[in-house]
């Protein structure tokens, strides 16, 4: 034991040494990287076209071996050996001329070269008309003591598998479909068309689009859509959540919208303006009219922020937002709603930090009975870190909602609450994350219950 | 189980071996940083675009320049260093802003090729097109800038 103590400290300082020399050898050799690693390609090439080469011999050879059996049997064998087939005509000496050996592989090897370059041009111009369009989604499942959606459920759930398409049109022509099968309050699945937008690209700062899309209010609505891997938290606050899952804001607008991001001093202004059919409320959740409302009345609403994209303010946004609509429901008789919201958004988003905070004011009127004039206010604050480990977040979420506003009193979602959660993202992989949630929710008009719950989703993107 | 005369042994030495270590790691440091290559971003020979716009272009926040479509490819050759140089950004992240952008926006991240000569050859056929290599091409195309 002794002896072998002895020896450690050469035996430690030897291979450091050792490695360091070795190492440091690197530099040198690091002064030709560049050419080293040309040589190397080169060499890379120069390997694949010597086996490309010894292919087609091979393939020449068995050729000229039927070839040969052919002119014997029939006792007309030509002069010259025949080319290859793939070769072109310089691989083959002109009728009646004899070849030498090297200038006939010289040729072929040309050849080939020729080839080789046809094939890597034909490669790098392919398109993707020959290769479809591909189809990417996300899915998420999970468990919980309340159900995200429907606090009343308990136990394992079925989130959504949502797909998504973008296929690659003309120059300026842009296309997205998004359809989700997902699991209602109730446990049935439904499959929903959440996106179905063609667009045109005016320039780099004015895109139009028609069709389905995500209303642009706030930053949520926009940013996460129904992907959960998308997003950092579990779920999106209750009252933006979508419409068929408790949201009470028109979260789908089937209209027109046009949109784009302009560079103005060190950020960008982004703008958005839309118009569409107004939404109607049936059978208590909200509905964005697919296919046109019977009364003809328009939602048109816009969003204007300011990115900073350097400087002490880089990845801030500051944003103001506001829609008008009239808003019915399938009551007898019907209710009919001037839904007016305005409010403001700022998001602090950076590779260290994803802090969103949003506000939504109601100043809605009733247009078929007396009650006037109502006023309700609904928000949320969420700070999250992004961790190596993770992401941990905390959220506050609210709405005040007045009961006596039929625009809510129709929703059945409409009721106040307020919810403290928090919760933390671990990402498995770079298409697979892990969130945790702890929530304690508040009910405060409709019912004053209180309740609490832990929830686990598991979401990947493919 | 070691006596104190072993472990006294054992520790002394460290000092010199750590200095090997640090020695090599700081030759290495420096062989990598001599061993990082140039990246030339080329665009199709009528494509005329300023190097500030290049990051813009590779996340699809630019698709035109002047009136004309740009069209970028990958390569996955070069990426590494292009991603680095001059996107400050780790293949993750790249990849992880365009799952967002695609999702958010409908855009289609830039088609990848697996070669310089690959690159060179879509950009030379694609009017519009974009992409980097590691060594600097031949005619045919726009060096818009080296990195």
């Amino acid at each position: 034991m002794r002896r072998v103590a002895m020896k450690l400290p050469g035996a430690r300082l030897g291979p450091a040494l050792l490695l360091g020399l070795l190492i440091g050898t690197v530099p040198v050799r690091a002064v030709g990287a560049e050419r080293a690693a040309s040589v190397k390609e080169l060499q890379q090439k120069l390997e694949e076209s010597l086996k490309a080469i010894q292919a087609l011999t091979e393939r020449v050879r068995e050729l000229e071996a039927r070839q040969a059996g052919t002119a014997v049997a029939a006792s007309a064998a030509p002069a010259a050996a025949p080319s290859a087939p793939a070769a072109p005509a310089a691989a083959s000496p002109a009728p009646g001329q004899a070849a030498t050996p090297g200038t006939t592989e010289s040729a072929r090897v040309e050849a080939l070269a020729q080839q080789l370059d046809q094939l890597e041009t034909a490669n790098a111009s392919r398109g993707t008309a020959d290769t479809g369009v591909p189809l990417h989604g996300f899915a998420d499942v999970g468990v919980s003591t309340h159900n995200p959606i429907n606090a009343d459920l308990k136990g394992f759930n079925v989130g959504n598998l949502d797909f998504y398409l973008t296929p690659r049109l003309s120059d300026r022509g842009r296309a997205l479909f998004e359809m989700n099968t997902e699991v209602s309050g109730e446990g049935s699945v439904g499959v929903d068309l959440e996106r179905a937008q063609i667009g045109y690209q005016l320039a780099d700062q004015a895109t139009v689009w028609l069709g389905r899309f995500h209303s642009p209010y706030g930053y949520v609505n926009t940013a996460l859509h129904h992907g959960a891997w998308v997003n950092n938290s579990l779920r999106r606050p209750g009252f933006l959540q979508f419409e068929d899952s408790g949201g009470i804001v028109p979260a789908h607008t089937v209209g027109l919208w046009l949109t784009g991001a302009p560079r103005v001093g060190l950020g960008k202004v982004q703008y958005d303006a839309y118009v569409g059919n107004s939404q109607q409320i049936i059978d208590g959740v909200l509905d964005m009219r697919n296919a046109g409302n019977t009364h003809g009345h328009l939602i048109v609403g816009g969003r204007l922020g300011y990115l900073f994209n350097a400087g002490a303010a880089e990845g801030l946004t500051l944003g103001v937002h506001a829609f008008s609509a009239h808003i019915g429901d399938n009551a007898l008789p019907a209710n009919m709603t001037r839904v007016l919201t305005y409010g403001g958004y700022a998001v602090y988003d950076t590779d260290q930090w994803e802090n969103i905070a949003e506000v939504y004011l109601f100043d809605n009127e009733d247009l078929s009975g007396t009650s006037g004039k109502h006023h309700s206010n609904a928000g949320f604050v969420q700070l999250g870190y992004r961790a190596s480990w993770g992401v941990p977040y905390a959220r506050y979420e609210y709405t005040s909602l007045d009961q006596a506003d039929n625009y809510f009193g129709a929703q059945a979602s409409g009721y106040s609450y307020h919810r403290s959660a928090l919760g933390l993202r671990f990402d498995l992989s770079p298409d697979a994350a892990v969130k945790l949630e702890f929530a304690d929710t508040q009910l405060t008009d409709r019912s004053r219950d209180q309740y609490g719950a832990g929830l686990m989703q598991y979401a990947i993107r493919f | 189980m070691q006596s104190g005369s072993e472990f006294k042994q054992r520790r002394t030495p460290l000092p010199r071996a750590g200095i090997g270590w640090l020695l090599g790691a700081a030759l290495t440091a420096l062989s990598l940083r001599a061993a990082a290559g140039d990246v030339y971003v080329v665009c199709n020979a009528g494509i005329s675009l300023q190097a500030s716009d290049i990051r813009d272009v590779f996340v699809g926040e630019k698709s035109f320049a002047g009136t004309a479509r740009l069209a970028p490819a990958d390569n996955s050759a070069a990426q590494a260093a292009f991603l680095e140089k001059v996107m400050k950004l780790d293949a993750r992240k790249y990849a992880t802003l365009w799952t967002k952008k695609s999702f958010r926006d409908g855009a289609n991240p830039p088609p990848l090729r697996a070669t310089d000569a690959e690159a060179i050859a879509y950009v030379r056929a694609t009017p519009g097109g974009c992409s980097y290599v590691l060594r600097a091409p031949a005619e045919g195309v726009t060096v818009v800038a080296k990195f």
